[in-house]
Order: structure tokens, then C-alpha cells, then sequence
């Protein structure tokens, strides 16, 4: 069993919110190494050479992420995505509460290396608890003195900004989460501009998961090799995989990328007694899904991009043949056509149709067109929006209409049914 | 509203320093930043973010109230209405759903006899389906007031319920400064929409957006063989359950 112990490590066994229990376990040595042994150019070139793709969903290499900032001078601002909403994930929800100090090291690291002064962390906003926590651990690593100005006796000054969200899945998208960290309504801004150019308040800015930050300090403890060697060469490195649906043990699992899926259904317990899995999703809400004869493709980004699917933010639901998947489309549908920011027609009201359509065809109203209208229209509404999520509702629907068609078409009114009703 | 026997300015007195401290976190110039979280901040002394309250946020981070209201309505936990003392919140996405979800959402609605976005008519319960709350290991799984709760079967729903009606349960009851009316819904309009729009039914359009008889037409339609232009208007709305219209310019529903 390949699980490892890098971000987990310790969780559940000692209480890591207590800095004095991270610090004896090398917590902040990295930062204070960081600023008193290595230029911020160093710790990008360690970033770099360790091959980190980020690890909230787009799998961009963090390195090169930072690298476009312009020198121009600007003010410069690190955002820590935590606006954790991806229907099945819940690392950054865990890695928030069980250990936070963590969390703000590779927030400090991160903002030094890209020569920033102030830092944000935006929280999802039903992340009340995960909020106190942080703003806890904030304060205790301010009075060590590892936040603020003159850190570690040098000229340096970097300041964090805790920022409590209110509810929009949208706002994890990097543009929609700036401006709502300025106060405005989460949509989505027209790219480019790229953040990096003009970002937060109009200045180049960087926002990056909170996992990718969290590996930070560990890339800096044992050196790029160490990460670039795990897994495969294009998406080297450990992930915080959240595994959850039709298993016996459902959970995070930090595992090297690159194990295969059928690795990680054992991890997470196996398929219920007496239940076969006939579908796996292995990247999110967003993302297209596998099937049994997929099991044992390696969990990468690469291998999930070639097989039509994607890593995303590393959330893998299991279904087992017990599963409705006209009720599960339904229930992602839902979720798309609800957190649609309105700004573009055909996510706005594609998704609602395709939500009313599904509705039709769960309670036993459906039409034989309407699955061939399922596909059509989530098709139709993919690629021409400004961002991801009128894109996301094609991949999974697509794809299980595909596979269980006969679901679908059992669902569609028969004549006898329509004369009888 | 602010007459409703409620102290507004303690209110104010209350939030007032927690804002300026909150200003204080972003960079010169940015207070507008400071809105999301001020507005948390009287929700949190009042249950729901009141007029009153956004126009005097707007006047803090300097924004007209028009902005800071377009704002706070982009974001669902904010509630522009009272609402209940415990706002239910069960998970209707994916990992939940295909793990009982469905179950549980219907026996909250049996037992409350309220639906999505309702609140009790004793103003304890407000309920609300959300999206996916990021617990999905521990199934289906829900919040209460913000507070996890996780692996929900009926029965802890009803031992739940019970401890939230006798007052011994453990999250805290959300403070509520105004009755809540039967749910907080904003309406973006005036109310009067035209017939045809979104729930509201067309008489001259059978089977449009608003109209609940949409399946049944399209059933006659599969068993009619002729094509719909050879078929009278008045036909088809009489085969469809509809008196005949005899002024259809009055006869949209305004309600």
C-alpha cells in the first residue's frame, strides 16, 4: 500500500493547531531558512526544479506560474485559494483545520520566493470553523514572530490577510475569487489579462492552492529531487487524493501520483460487500468518468488528460452498481446550473435546461429525444464561456449518457405509461 | 423595519469597532474588501444581514447601498430576510446523494413540512438544500448554523430536530432581531412577471416555462398524429384541461 505521510503527517495523532507541536516537528524552520539562507530566486528555482503542478484543479507547474509576475515594480500579492468547493473534495478542508501552521509556512515561502509584502488567504465561507482555526494560528505564529515586519532580524516585511467567503462555488475560479476579495460579486474577469499581470486591486498577483502551498516547506526540507523523482516524470510528486462514493473506508490519502486507480479503491477499503465498481470519477465534479476497464490506469495528470479525463483537485468517487446515474448527473447538473455566476447565456440557462430536463427525466416525464438533448445542448454550451464552469457539465454527463444509456432510456415514458397516465 | 422594536444602533455600536479592524486588514485604499466580512459580522449579531445594515456597511467601505445589496445577493449564506434559529443545510451533491442523501433531504421536509429555502411557520427551522460542503468521506453529511454534522441517517435527524425543539442542542441557536416570514427569498423584481416567465403559467402557451401541465402536452403531441399548425389553439388548450380564453389580453397571472 503505497500511502505516504507527507502533508498528513501527524494528523490525527497530535494536535498540529498548537505551535509548539509544529515547531518541534520542524515546523517554521523552513520559512526561517528560507529568509536567512536562500533569495526568494532560489526557492523558485527549487519550486521549479521539483516539477509541482498545482494542485487545485488546472495542474499548472507553480514554478512557471510565478515566473510570469512582471518586474515592474508593482506591489505584489500571494491569494491562498482555500474556497474549497469541487463537488468531492476535501483535502484543503482537512489540511486547513488539522494543520494550519503548515498551511501559512507554504504561504509564507510562497509569497517570499515571488518577492511579495502581503499575502491573502481566502476561505470558503461555510468554513467557520477552518476560519477560527486559522486566524488562531495566525496569531500565534505572529507572536513567534514569524509574521510581520523585521522577520528573523532582517529587513523583511510580510503581512497575511484572513478572508472569510460567503458562498459561491465560483469564487474558487482564480479571477471570480479576486474580486470577491475586493469586495465584489464572484464573477469571473475576461482573460487575459492574466492575474499574474493584473490581478488583486489591479497588480500582479499569484493565487495558488492550498496543497500546492502546503508542499512548500517539505520541498525546501529534502530538496527538488526528492519530489521530482516520485511518480511519473510530467506530473511528479505526492497528492492529497480525497477518496469518496461506493467505498468502505472513504478518506484523504496521500499517495505518490502515478498509483493506479485500482490501488486507491483498495486503499479506501474496496467496493461494498456484495458490490462491483462500474465507474470511477476521478478528478472532481468537473471532470469526465472512468470505467471499470479504466481501473488500472495510473493516477497522473497526463494519464487522466489522455483518457479524455483530468486529475483536477483530486477527488476520485467510486460508483458501485447500485448507482442511479440519472439521479448522480442530476445531482452535479443541479450543482452547475445553481453556482452558474449568470454573466454568460449559455452556462446560465444551458445548465438550468439540462437541470429541467434531467428533473423530466427522474420523475418519469422523460422524452426518448431528451437524451440525445442531454448531450446535445451540454456540448453546445462547452467552450464558449469565460470560464470553466458552463464547461464542466459536459464531461460527466457525456460520458455516463454514454455508458448507461439504458438508465437513461429506462427513464424515458413508455406509450402504455403515457395512455394509462 | 428598524421599527420593529429592534436596536439598530446597538447593533451598530456592536459591529462598528469589529469593522474598523476589519478595514484594517487590506491595503490603503481597498476598504471595499472589508465588505464581505462586515457583512458577516452583522449577521452574526443579527441572524440576517438587514437593509439598514448593508446601507450602513456601504457607507463604512464607502459603496452606495445599491452596490453593497447587488453584492451580498450574489452570496447564499447571506440572508437579506430573517430566518429560523437553525438553519438546516443537508448536502444534495454527488458523494451525499448516491451515499442516501435523497433519503434524508425527504425526511427533513416529512418532518419539518417545509421545503427548500422555507423556514417553520414558529420561525425555529430554516431549510436549505446546498452544494457540496467538502466532507464527502463521511456521508451524507450536513451543516447546522455552520456546524458539521456527518453520516446522517433518519434517526439522528429526529433525535437532532428533538434536541434543536427542546433547546438542548449543542450549536447555539442563530440570534433573530425580526420574525422570519415563510422563506427568504429576495425577489430581483417588483413580483409581477409576465405570464410565461419562470413559474408562472401561459395559458397561450401550454407546456411553456411556467406551466406544470408541460408533460401532459407533450404526451398529446406523441399520441396526436397530425402535425401541431392543423391543430386549433382553442383544441388544443381544451384537450389540455384549459377553459377557453376569452380575453387573453388580461387573462396573464400576476400573482
Amino acid at each position: 500500500m503505497p500511502v505516504v505521510k507527507v502533508l498528513t503527517e501527524g494528523i490525527g495523532e497530535v494536535d498540529l493547531r498548537d505551535i509548539g507541536v509544529y515547531r518541534k516537528r520542524g515546523g517554521y524552520e523552513q520559512w526561517q531558512r528560507a529568509v536567512t539562507e536562500l533569495t526568494p530566486a532560489a526557492v523558485l528555482d527549487i519550486t521549479t526544479k521539483s516539477g509541482l503542478r498545482g494542485r487545485g484543479g488546472a495542474g499548472f507547474p507553480t514554478g512557471r506560474k510565478w515566473s510570469f509576475l512582471p518586474n515592474n515594480g508593482r506591489p505584489r500579492y500571494m491569494v491562498c485559494n482555500c474556497d474549497e468547493a469541487e463537488p468531492g473534495t476535501f483535502k484543503d478542508h482537512m489540511l486547513l483545520e488539522e494543520t494550519p501552521h503548515q498551511v501559512l509556512e507554504g504561504i509564507l515561502i510562497g509569497t517570499y520566493a515571488i518577492g511579495s509584502k502581503h499575502a491573502f488567504i481566502y476561505i470558503r465561507g461555510e468554513f467557520r470553523r477552518g476560519y477560527e482555526i486559522f486566524c488562531e494560528a495566525l496569531a500565534q505564529a505572529r507572536a513567534a514572530g514569524f509574521v510581520g515586519s523585521g522577520l528573523f532580524g532582517k529587513d523583511l516585511e510580510i503581512e497575511v490577510t484572513v478572508h472569510r467567503g460567503a458562498g459561491a462555488y465560483i469564487c474558487g475560479e482564480e479571477t471570480a475569487l479576486l474580486n470577491s476579495l475586493e469586495g465584489r460579486r464572484g464573477e469571473p474577469r475576461l482573460k487575459p489579462p492574466f492575474p499574474a499581470v493584473k490581478g488583486l486591486y489591479g497588480e500582479p498577483t499569484v493565487v495558488n492552492n492550498v496543497e500546492t502551498l502546503a508542499t512548500l516547506p517539505h520541498l525546501l526540507r529534502n530538496g527538488p529531487e526528492w519530489f521530482a523523482k516520485v511518480g511519473p516524470e510530467k506530473s511528479p510528486g505526492y497528492k492529497i487524493v480525497s477518496v469518496s462514493g461506493h467505498v468502505k473506508a472513504p478518506g484523504n490519502y496521500e499517495v505518490p501520483l502515478g498509483t493506479p486507480l485500482r490501488e486507491l479503491l483498495a486503499i479506501a477499503g474496496g467496493p461494498r460487500e456484495g458490490r462491483k465498481i462500474v465507474a470511477v470519477q476521478p478528478g472532481g465534479g468537473s471532470s469526465a468518468c472512468l470505467f471499470e476497464e479504466h481501473l488500472d490506469l495510473p493516477y497522473d495528470f497526463d494519464t487522466m488528460a489522455q483518457n479524455g479525463t483530468m486529475l483536477g483537485s483530486g477527488a476520485v468517487v467510486f460508483f458501485d452498481d447500485s448507482t442511479n446515474f440519472v439521479e448522480a448527473a442530476l445531482a452535479l447538473v443541479r450543482f452547475y446550473a445553481h453556482e452558474s455566476c449568470g454573466q454568460c447565456t449559455p452556462c446560465r440557462e444551458g445548465g438550468h435546461w439540462l437541470e429541467v430536463t434531467l428533473e423530466r427525466l427522474l420523475h418519469g416525464g422523460g422524452l426518448d429525444s431528451d437524451i440525445e438533448l442531454l448531450v446535445a445542448v451540454s456540448h453546445q454550451l462547452t467552450g464558449i464561456n469565460l470560464c470553466p464552469l458552463g464547461d464542466s457539465i459536459e464531461p460527466f454527463l457525456a460520458s455516463v449518457v454514454k455508458r448507461f444509456e439504458a438508465q437513461f432510456r429506462a427513464c424515458v415514458r413508455t406509450p402504455q405509461a403515457s395512455a394509462a397516465g | 423595519m428598524s421599527a420593529q422594536g429592534r436596536d439598530f444602533a446597538a447593533v451598530v455600536a456592536t459591529v462598528e469597532p469589529e469593522a474598523r479592524r476589519l478595514i484594517g486588514l487590506y491595503p490603503a485604499g481597498c476598504e471595499r474588501s472589508a465588505l464581505l466580512p462586515i457583512l458577516h459580522a452583522f449577521q452574526n449579531v443579527e441572524g440576517w444581514v438587514s437593509p439598514e445594515a448593508m446601507a450602513r456597511a456601504g457607507e463604512w467601505v464607502g459603496v452606495p447601498v445599491s452596490v453593497v445589496e447587488s453584492t451580498a445577493s450574489f452570496y447564499t449564506l447571506f440572508h437579506r430576510r430573517p430566518v429560523g434559529r437553525y438553519m438546516l443545510q443537508p448536502c444534495r451533491n454527488l458523494s451525499c446523494i448516491i451515499n442516501g442523501a435523497g433519503e434524508v433531504m425527504a425526511h427533513f421536509r416529512e418532518r419539518l413540512a417545509i421545503g427548500h429555502n422555507q423556514t417553520t411557520a414558529d420561525g425555529l427551522f430554516s431549510y436549505e438544500e446546498a452544494e457540496c460542503l467538502a466532507a464527502c468521506d463521511r456521508a451524507p453529511c450536513m451543516q447546522v448554523n455552520l456546524h458539521f454534522y456527518y453520516d446522517l441517517t433518519k434517526e439522528k435527524v429526529d433525535a437532532m430536530l428533538q434536541a434543536m425543539r427542546e433547546g438542548t442542542f449543542e450549536v447555539p441557536p442563530l440570534p433573530q432581531t425580526a420574525a422570519p416570514a415563510a422563506d427568504w427569498h429576495v425577489s430581483p423584481d417588483d413580483g409581477k412577471k409576465a405570464p410565461g416567465a419562470q413559474g408562472v403559467p401561459n395559458p397561450n402557451d401550454p407546456g411553456g416555462l411556467g406551466d406544470a401541465s408541460g408533460v401532459r402536452m407533450i404526451e398529446r403531441l406523441e399520441r396526436d398524429p397530425r402535425p401541431v399548425r392543423e391543430r386549433p389553439t382553442h383544441e388544443r388548450l381544451i384537450a389540455d384541461g384549459f377553459e377557453r380564453i376569452s380575453n387573453p389580453g388580461t387573462n396573464g397571472s400576476h400573482n
